[in-house]
């Protein structure tokens, strides 16, 4: 078999009869180049949407990632006794009768004798410029700094306080001299003086925990605002709507697609799940305003409101894929528990529902990325108040007041101060980081489920 | 057991285990199973041969109530099993399926362990008490499925990691776990190789020890080989039932003629 010479003598080949197979007929030519026009396109979409991404992300990280940075001075301030505690009985009730007006004057003062100190000239300066320089905000830390810790009065420490915002900006290139000549808010010989503070190893920028951990602050101060309140209003919700609308989800999934008989009833209800799931979300806002609290007397701007409302929101786009996993589920594994005599029940909850899992938790996390990112609802039902109080700890936390992540990028983006631009696009990096985690996770949790069956 | 040689008609019993009468079945407005009368007897092989969609599966689904799952799915007429009435509303169907086991056409184990499929039945009914007892029932169900010398040293692995006939015989060992005393299955080897056939062939004939087995299949061959007693199903009819040895020799409907030789199906 292997010898082909000694094999039988060659046959006559006949001839192609409908043309070479070696040359592309006209159909096929045309084929071909439509196969090719298509991969094309496909190829050029890719990339446009790749180069819009990939801009969209350089564009926010390249504005925001100043947020993270800030601009800090470092100077020796005496705490005297005679201005911050007059009854020298260190009783923090009652040296918070000193306002943060006379802090100001104790960092003035301590600020003053530090630039004297490094004989930096303040020519042209009054000590009202000088003094601009801190942020408005230093004294209202320095002064909850003393409150928390009163046996510091009487004593000189080494306190990091917020520059200015312009200050701040001057640094990230958001402010020049120029620009100062037309600001009222500062004036060229304070960025000069600031310049000099940095030469002399006084004023410098580093990371910026209070970004993440600080709350909000007022249009004045952009360089105290942080997203803490925010961070912690949008956890809570998180766990309000994963709380509500996990065992909720599986459960109505469970029960259209295993166990209620198919009639109109069933369509009407799938109908209207598909429908809800096409809701704008902000329909979900008005009527969580209405019922809870309206209605419910719920209080506004907590976390409890906005996660029943992002619950509600949620709650179809869980429903849809949990029902398409578990329909994906063979029947033939249903027929073979029911056929060793398992319950209907115990043939959903030991067979079809490990399998679906990971489809169910995909669209779970997916439903959650969601609602962390969504705004509307929750500008109604009042989260878009500026609040400075932290929430307390779970559960009574979950009724007080609070920011959400993408409602302060909201809210930050309308404020007048430049320096919240920056502050915004800082949170939506934050924003983004988290919903990365999120998918991260959602990734993880299915691989684990996945390598058990 | 590849040659067409009949299965010996020794019957060991001659009492009835399932006794139907008038059965009809109805999909919808599809009219199935026209006035079925069957008597299965115990410890005895019954064979159910017919063209497609002759209804003969759907009868078998009729015995555990496995039609019950089908939507738009009714039976009328009696099925007895012992004397007591299955479609009887008092009748649980999950206990119905512990005493009457099935496997399917396609091998379907779940995507457990082997361990777990086969424990997964006596688990859920509750019929050991301990682990040791539980061990047991695993290891004997296994070897009488004729898988426990593959099977016995990767347990702990994944059912679905064996191969077709392996499967098919997992589900068997699967089915006769719970210790039913009937055993349906619904053309059992029409996804294996000849090899995997032949074994599980084997293995039906000794299961008939213990159990009344009723199998569909649309091989004749295998119908001559496996069974004591056939029933030939067409266009929902049940046309004649007797012994195998009768039906495939000595027809007496020219319609079961006409299928056996090849004529019709």
């Amino acid at each position: 078999m292997t010898d082909v010479s000694g094999g039988p003598a060659a046959l006559p080949v006949s001839k192609p009869r409908r043309g070479s197979l070696l040359t592309q007929d006209a159909l096929t030519r045309r084929r071909n180049a439509a196969e090719a026009r298509f991969k094309a396109c496909g190829a050029v979409a890719i990339t446009l949407s790749m180069l819009a991404l990939v801009w969209l992300l350089f564009s926010i990280i390249s504005i925001g990632s100043p947020a993270f940075r800030q601009t800090f001075l470092t100077i020796p301030i005496e705490l005297p006794e005679a201005k911050l505690d007059k009854s020298g009985t260190r009783d923090p009730a009652a040296m918070a009768k000193v306002t943060t007006v006379g802090y100001a004057a104790v960092i003035q003062a301590a600020l003053t004798k530090a630039i004297k100190e490094k004989g930096i000239s303040t020519d042209g300066l009054t000590p009202k410029d000088i003094a601009g320089i801190v942020s408005l905000e230093a004294p209202a830390q320095l002064r909850n700094h003393v409150l928390a810790n009163p046996d510091l009065v009487g004593q000189t420490i080494d306190f990091e306080i917020l520059a200015n915002g312009r200050v701040d900006g001057f640094f990230k290139g958001r402010v020049t001299m120029e620009s100062a000549r037309l600001d009222s808010n500062i004036k060229p010989g304070q960025l000069v003086l600031a310049q000099q503070l940095v030469e002399a190893g006084i004023m410098a920028q580093r990371f910026n925990w209070g970004f993440i951990t600080f709350p909000d602050a007022s249009d004045q101060r952009p360089e105290a605002a942080g997203l803490g309140v925010a961070i912690i209003g949008s956890f809570y919700m998180m766990i309000v709507v994963l709380v509500l609308s996990l065992p909720i989800g599986v459960a109505a999934s469970v029960y259209l697609e295993e166990f209620a008989p198919k009639n109109r009833l069933t369509d009407l209800i799938e109908v209207n799940i598909a429908n809800l799931a096409a809701v704008p979300s902000i329909v979900f806002g008005i009527l969580g305003l209405a019922v809870f609290i309206n209605f419910a007397g719920l209080p506004q701007s907590a976390p409890i409101v906005g996660g029943l409302v992002l619950t509600l929101m949620t709650l179809p786009r869980i429903i849809i894929p949990a029902r398409a996993a578990l329909k994906s589920v063979p029947p033939s594994i249903r027929d073979a528990a029911l056929g060793v005599g398992a319950s209907r029940l115990q043939s959903v909850f030991h067979h079809v529902l490990p399998l679906a899992a990971p489809g169910i938790l995909t669209g779970m996390i997916i439903g959650l990325a969601q609602a962390l990112g969504e705004t509307a609802p929750l500008l109604l039902i009042g989260m878009v108040a500026f609040v400075r109080d932290y929430p307390g700890m779970p559960i009574d936390g979950f009724f007080d007041p609070a920011s959400a992540l993408p409602v302060q990028v909201f809210s930050w983006t309308v404020r007048g101060d430049p320096g919240f631009v920056e502050r915004a696009s800082g949170a939506i990096i934050v924003l983004l980081v988290f919903l990365l985690v999120m998918n991260a996770v959602a990734i993880i949790l299915r691989r684990r489920f996945e390598r058990r069956w | 057991m590849n040659d067409m040689r009949i299965a010996e008609r020794v019957v060991d019993s001659m009492e009835s285990k399932i006794t139907a009468r008038g059965v009809q079945v109805f999909y919808g407005q599809n009219h199935a199973l026209k006035d079925v009368d069957v008597d299965i007897l115990d410890k005895t092989v019954t064979a159910f041969i017919g063209p497609s969609g002759c209804g003969k599966s759907t009868f078998l689904r009729c015995l555990n109530r496995m039609n019950d799952t089908i939507d738009g799915c009714v039976v009328k007429g009696s099925i007895k099993i012992d004397s007591e009435d299955i479609y009887d509303p008092k009748v649980d169907p999950v206990q119905l399926r512990a005493k009457v086991g099935m496997v399917f056409q396609k091998p379907n184990p779940f995507p457990k362990s082997i361990y777990d499929n086969v424990a997964y039945g006596p688990k859920i009914h509750g019929l050991t008490r301990n682990k040791a007892e539980l061990d047991e029932v695993v290891e004997t169900s296994l070897r009488r499925a004729a898988l426990w010398n593959e099977a016995k040293d990767r347990l702990k692995s994944p059912g679905t990691g064996l191969s077709g006939g392996q499967q098919q015989r997992l589900c068997i060992a699967r089915a006769i776990a719970t210790s039913p005393e009937v055993l349906l299955m619904d053309e059992p080897c029409s996804a294996l190789d000849p090899i995997a056939t032949a074994q599980i062939e084997e293995l039906i004939d000794e299961l008939r020890s213990q159990f009344s087995v009723v199998i569909v299949t649309h091989s004749m061959q295998q119908a001559a080989r496996v069974s004591q007693r056939t029933a030939f199903f067409h266009l929902g009819y049940l046309v004649e039932f007797g012994e195998t040895g009768q039906i495939f020799t000595n027809p007496k409907d020219p319609r079961t003629e006409s299928y056996i030789t090849g004529r019709i199906g």
